[in-house]
């Protein structure tokens, strides 16, 4: 019995250090990040981390908690930037600023997703992810033909950025980006946080577990999942707002297509399903390797002169099939992703005392 | 008035009877079982108690009343919405490159933006040709139809059942494994929680107070059926008989008038039983009437008031434990007839 409460006593206190020194590394990250040679910079990059983990958050709220399958999220973060870009962006006569727009952005996101919740709210398991998927390739294909108010192909811009006493936004400059951003990310870290152990949070939860049974104890099921669908939406768009300020630009419909919601899925995948710490590594990891790890790789190999016409020559045809391995690596080895959801201390101590119960008899023998 | 009354339940799937026109009244504060051999229909009566499954013929009352989920007007006006929502959508999404042109594209470069003219260019766009009216149409037909589909398919619903007072467990123990014991007695306990999602999002002070109290009363739940030690512990990860208790705790925490037991009993060793049937007697000293199937025999004699006997899905008997044993039939349907000669 000892052993097993000091092996969960220090479970916990190895999670908190590395919790707190994580954090402690992502607020200093743009100092040390000066000291670090021109070759290996890499904070300037970080900010778009932060979008996607905003973005894995919410696709967390209606696939890791409700259990509902969402591949349309891409469509929902087109959503939030057109939105932010139509009602910011210099073309056209509203120009609303960045703060305004990102709330619009939400907003407009949870909207979309109580509709798109209302034919889905019946459905379970493949037919939601066939609903959504559908979903997703509908908004790419309106916002390529609405080429009047959407510019079609070219996508919007410049739209908004941030506008805040004493702090200028630009291009150049990566450090105000950084902490708004990383500001941002924590109020919806915490939000996200304390609905999860709330009402809400376990009804969401109840129903992935067992629907009926929840709705035998009196949950008005589709309710529950309606809501976690438009928060969950929300908060894609409100990552698509800020990835379009981040980029200065709506971006085009294509980059909005099947491939990315499944970048965003994997965020929520690889970090462990229903766990808002493992979405905030599979965010480092799939986004970071995309866009710090290629980026430096492709770098350092044409300063070496390593290019050539072999396909292999350049990284970013590697992405896809790292993506591939890694993936059936996950499932194989760690099916519910690399931070397995809260419980797991009281999972281990369960184990513990199963093992004694199980020793008892054959000793008795 | 009894609390729970069938009147000629019929359930049919396909050509199968499962039961064939039941009548059952349970009064307030009984023991109530219902056995007979497998296959009897008793999961199928409970099943028709909760709305899972929808009478064929006769109702279900409880309190006197059918449980009925919709028509509520809500849901109807919520189609409605839809509905108009739709047509609202197509019409501005057929017209959507039309409208903003002659709104905004056309005056994109006044400064200041003439907002009162682009207001009248849209609506002077909007009322030209079929491609407003038509899909404003179509989109008041869904929404129409919609509604009147709502009410037409106004049934009684699990959540209608429970929100009426009747909990339930299940014979396949159907737990929320990955929360603890103490979430899950507090998913029953949930509708009696009034915190709105945004007290919970920002962590305002009523909703931090509500989840204390309500904390505190799970425990309490877990403790009236033994399991107080075990409130964190995974659900899934707890022992059968554990399962079998925190079932009852999660249906007892929805505050019931009426609570279904589908056999409780089961896979229980006989000292496991005897401390069953102490806490039904104890739910039933709380005030709640209790309903159970059970094969266990001796739970059954012991506790019961009444116990209704079905045999393929027929009720051949009903009465006193000590009526029920006696009775020739039941002793027919459990080892069959005597041979003769």
């Amino acid at each position: 019995m000892i052993p097993s409460v000091l092996s969960v006593a220090s479970v916990a206190s190895v999670a908190s250090v590395a919790r707190l020194s994580a954090f402690l590394l992502v607020a200093l990250l743009p100092a040390i990040d000066l000291l670090l040679p021109t070759t290996w910079k890499f904070a300037s990059l970080v900010p778009a981390i932060m979008v996607y983990a905003i973005i894995g958050l919410g696709l967390n709220l209606i696939t890791g908690f409700t259990g509902l399958f969402n591949l349309g999220s891409a469509a929902f973060m087109a959503i939030g930037a057109y939105t932010f870009a139509i009602l910011t962006c210099p073309i056209y006569p509203f120009q609303i600023g960045f703060f305004p727009g990102l709330l619009a952005a939400t907003a407009m996101g949870g909207i979309a997703g109580l509709l798109l919740s209302l034919p889905v709210m019946r459905l379970r398991g493949d037919y939601v992810a066939i609903v959504t998927l559908g979903f997703g390739e509908i908004v790419q294909d309106v916002l390529k033909n609405l080429d009047a108010v959407t510019k079609g192909t070219q996508g919007l811009n410049p739209v908004a950025v941030p506008a805040m006493p004493g702090v200028s936004f630009s291009v150049g400059n990566y450090v105000p980006w950084y902490y708004l951003y990383l500001v941002l990310l924590i109020a919806v870290v915490w939000l996200c946080h304390n609905l999860r152990y709330s009402r809400l949070g376990r009804s969401w939860v109840a129903v992935r577990e067992d629907e009926l049974a929840a709705r035998s104890m009196g949950l008005p099921t589709p309710w529950i999942k309606q809501i976690a669908f438009a928060l969950g939406s929300a908060l894609c768009a409100t990552g698509g707002a800020m990835f379009a300020s981040l980029a200065g630009t709506s971006i085009e419909p294509g980059f909005y297509d099947f491939q990315q919601s499944v970048i965003i899925l994997c965020i929520v995948i690889v970090g462990g399903m229903g766990n808002i710490t493992g979405v905030l590594l599979g965010a480092c990891i799939m986004v970071g390797f995309n866009s710090i790890v290629l980026t430096k790789l492709t770098e350092m190999m044409s300063r070496n002169g390593w290019t050539g016409d072999n396909v292999l020559a350049s990284p970013g045809n590697w992405k896809f099939m790292l993506y591939g391995i890694a993936l059936i690596l996950m499932m194989r080895l760690r099916p519910k992703g690399l931070l397995p959801a809260k419980e797991v201390p009281a999972e281990l101590r369960y184990r513990d005392r199963d093992r004694d119960r199980d020793k008892a008899p054959a000793g008795a023998n | 008035m009894a609390l729970l009354q069938l009147d000629r339940l019929t359930l049919r799937f396909g050509g199968l009877t499962a039961v064939n026109d039941v009548s059952i009244s349970v009064e307030r504060g009984q023991i109530f079982a219902v056995i007979g051999p497998n296959g009897a229909g008793k999961t199928s009566v409970f099943n028709a108690i909760t709305g899972l499954y929808q009478p064929s013929s006769g109702c279900v009352r409880i309190d006197g009343r059918t449980v009925r989920a919709l028509p509520e007007p809500a849901d109807v006006v919520r189609w409605g919405l839809v509905g108009l929502a739709t047509g609202l959508g197509a019409a501005v999404a057929i017209n959507a490159n039309t409208l903003w042109d002659a709104a905004i594209n056309q005056s994109a470069h006044l400064q200041p933006f003439p907002w009162s003219t682009s207001w009248n260019a849209l609506v002077a766009s909007a009322l030209q040709g079929p491609w407003t009216t038509v899909p404003l149409a179509i989109g008041a037909a869904i929404g129409v139809g919609a509604a009147w589909n709502a009410w037409r398919m106004g049934r009684c619903t699990p959540d209608a059942v429970a929100r009426a007072g009747v909990a339930r467990t299940f014979q396949n123990i159907r737990l929320f494994r990955d929360l603890s014991a103490l979430d899950n007695v507090l998913v029953g306990m949930d509708r009696h929680l009034h915190a709105r999602g945004w007290d919970a999002a920002l962590r305002l002070p009523r909703h931090r107070r509500e989840e204390r109290d309500a904390r505190e009363t799970a425990l309490r739940e877990l403790e009236f059926v033994s399991l107080g030690t075990s409130a964190h512990l995974p659900a899934g990860s707890l022992p059968y008989g554990h399962q079998r208790r925190l079932e009852i705790a999660r249906a007892l925490a929805t505050r019931p008038s009426l609570l279904l037991l589908d056999e409780p009993a089961a896979g229980m060793n006989p000292a496991e039983a005897t401390k069953l049937m102490e806490l039904i007697k104890r739910i039933r000293d709380r005030g709640i009437t209790v309903v159970l199937i059970e094969h266990h025999m001796k739970v059954v004699m012991g506790i019961s008031d009444r116990i209704a006997v079905l045999h393929y899905g027929n009720k051949i008997a009903e009465g006193t434990p000590a009526e029920v044993r006696a009775n020739p039939q039941v002793i027919e349907a459990y080892l069959g007839k005597e041979e003769l000669g």
